[in-house]
This record gives structure tokens, sequence and C-alpha cells, in this order.
């Protein structure tokens, strides 16, 4: 997933290019009348969680306006999934929107995905795995290292690959 | 040479040369994953994250719809400034352009409507070093170099998958730790799935 989502965003300007948009649209999927009451002086995030929970959608989220009585708008993030609810206290007028499914956007929401934010178990269990792949990866180095060592008849073309893979890597540093 | 050689050589020797390109990626996957702790270990410290380097009255008409990269180019072009950058208009008013390297980012904000650029030098930070090497990508930029880093970058995403293919491969051909390997596979496999479903 990560590798493949890499791909999806270094090449992103050919992704936008492909879809004639450079922002991921959101279609209308329902436009209801909300009836729920919210406690008094309620915060935007209390009243998103509470939306969400009526709606039967609860999950990790982000939240935009909803303070002194104006429209709320909430993104429901699911990885396969993006959802955009904007409720209008004035008329209580509840929106949903649903961003068109993309495999570039999928890829690079899953990428981008983080746990520790939010009290969400799977959020963070999320986030743990996330953990788990750095440390497999710095892992991985030096394992790979210690193997590559203990091979002799690898061990001076291998050294070759490592030097110039780390002087390019170098001239990238000094130099963009 | 065998297959079997062939696969266990080409293995070793591409991890080898992209070495430093994984490792990066590992660490440097810590301060997106827990950037309230990294925050945290610079916010009390006193330096401020801008400093301003120059503020000038500034003219240049930013037509609706208009090329931002092409803009971009050509205001840093003006104030004599030169290398990686990226352009943004957060709304009508304002068109910010991002200059930057591994090092050292710059900010460039031009009000519009004000005829006003400010130019604001970002403090420097590990985390940031990092996470912008991270995120460091993409084809957009005219330079050789800057596109080289980017083939790398997919040469280090195919060089993922040849791991994962070269790995199953050499798993399979080791029968005592087929079981086990096949059961730790087959875990990852459905905790995605979980995942993919129940987030």
């Amino acid at each position: 997933m990560y590798a493949l989502s890499t791909m999806a965003m270094n090449h992103r300007h050919f992704f936008q290019e492909y879809y004639g948009d450079s922002k991921t649209p959101f279609h209308l999927e329902s436009e209801t009348t909300y009836n729920g009451i919210f406690p008094d002086n309620a915060k935007p995030n209390t009243i998103a969680q509470q939306i969400l929970l009526d709606l039967n959608m609860d999950g990790t989220h982000y939240v935009r306006g909803g303070r002194n009585g104006k429209p709320i708008t909430i993104w429901r993030e699911a990885p396969l999934w993006m959802k955009r609810i904007t409720y209008t206290p004035d008329n209580n007028n509840l929106r949903i929107e649903r961003q068109e499914s993309r495999m570039p956007t999928i890829l690079e929401e899953l990428h981008r995905r983080k746990g520790f934010e939010q009290d969400y178990l799977l959020a963070d269990l999320w986030g743990v795995i996330v953990d788990l792949v750095i440390a497999a990866m710095v892992f991985w180095v030096l394992s790979g290292l210690w193997m590559w060592w203990e091979l002799k008849i690898t061990r001076q073309w291998g050294g070759w690959f490592m030097i110039a893979g780390a002087l390019l890597f170098a001239l990238f540093i000094a130099t963009i | 040479m065998s297959f079997n050689h062939f696969n266990r050589r080409l293995h070793l020797y591409l991890a080898m040369f992209l070495l430093p390109w994984v490792l990066m990626y590992g660490l440097s996957s810590l301060p997106f994953s827990h950037h309230d702790f990294f925050d945290d270990l610079y916010r009390g410290d006193g330096v401020s994250t801008w400093t301003k380097r120059f503020e000038r009255s500034y003219d240049r008409p930013v037509p609706q719809g208009a090329d931002l990269r092409q803009i971009g180019a050509q205001i840093l072009a003006d104030v004599d400034l030169e290398g990686a950058f990226g352009a943004h208009q957060p709304n009508q008013q304002r068109l910010n352009i991002y200059l930057h390297d591994f090092w050292d980012h710059t900010r460039l904000s031009y009000f519009i409507t004000e005829q006003r650029l400010v130019a604001e030098d970002r403090r420097f930070r590990w985390d940031w070093f990092f996470t912008g090497m991270h995120a460091r990508g993409g084809f957009q930029q005219d330079s050789f170099l800057n596109d080289l880093w980017a083939v790398v970058v997919d040469g280090v995403c195919i060089g993922f998958f040849i791991w994962i293919a070269s790995g199953i491969y050499m798993w399979w051909l080791l029968k005592p730790t087929r079981l086990w390997g096949a059961l730790a596979l087959g875990g990852g496999i459905a905790s995605f799935i979980i995942f993919l479903l129940a987030l």
C-alpha cells in the first residue's frame, strides 16, 4: 500500500490531468432535515459526534465551523470512502456528500492516515501498526546489513552498491 | 546463474543501493505519526517559526484560473530567488509561494489586493528536515536533479514490489518457515482488510 500510494503521489500531476481536476469532487448523496437537539453551548466536536452517531457513521472525522450557530462541516474519513456532512442550524438542513471513488485518492488517504489523534480504538490500532511498519523498516535495514556482512561472497559488490546509493543520497541532500 | 541465485542477488543489491532511502522513509515517518510529541520538543525553546527576510510593495495580476506555478516562477524571478517551489492560493487576496530545499524553507506571501510581498524564512527543525525529505517528490520542478530524485522515489516503490515478490519466493523455498510465514502473511492480510472495512 505504501509503495503504491507513493507512486500515486509522485505522479499526482499525471492523475490530475487524467481526471481533469486537482481536487476529487464530492457528489450529493442525500439532503434531509435533522431534528436532533444539542446540549446548550455545544462545541463543534460535540455536535459532530452526535450527528455521526445518529447517522450510524461514527469514526475518524474532522470538523470545521459550527460555532455560534453557524453551519458545521464534518469530514468523515473511512479508508475506502470519504463523506462530507454539512449541517445548517438555521433550517436544520443536513447535507451528505460522498467523495468520488478514485484509486489515487484512496491510496493517498491510506498513506496519510495515522492514529492517536481521536478517541477511536481502531484508529489508534492503525497508529500502532504504522509504528510497527516504521520499526520493521529500521529492523530490515539493520538485519539486512548484518546478513550482508555475514555473506562474504557478496560483501564486495554489496559494499559498492551501498556506497553508490549513499553517494547519490548525499548528492541530493547537498544540492536540492 | 540460476533464477534462485539471481533472485537473491537482486534482493540484496537493490537493498544495499536503496538503503539510505528505506532508512529515511522509516525514520521520517515517526514525526508524521507522532506530530504532537515532536512539536512539543521545539515549542518551548523561544525561537520563532518564521523570520521576516523582506517586505516590499509589489504588483502582479493574478487572474482567476491562472497557472499558479507560472506566476510563482515570475515572482521568484522578480525577487532574485530560485529553487524548487510550490504555489498555493488559499483565497482571492493571497498567493503563497513555498521555496524549499532539504535544509531551508522560505515562504513568500503575496497579498494581491494590498500589492505587498513578504518573504519569511522558516527556522530549521530536524523533524521538518525529515518530513520534508519524506514528502518530496513529483516531476513538476524544472530541474534535472529534482526529477532524478522523483525517479529514485519511483525506484524505491518498485524496489518494495521486488522485495515483496523475491521475499515471498525465498520464503516458499524455505520449508521449515513455510507454516509460520504463511500464518504471519495471512494474519497481516486479514488485519489489513479488517482495517479497510472497519475504520
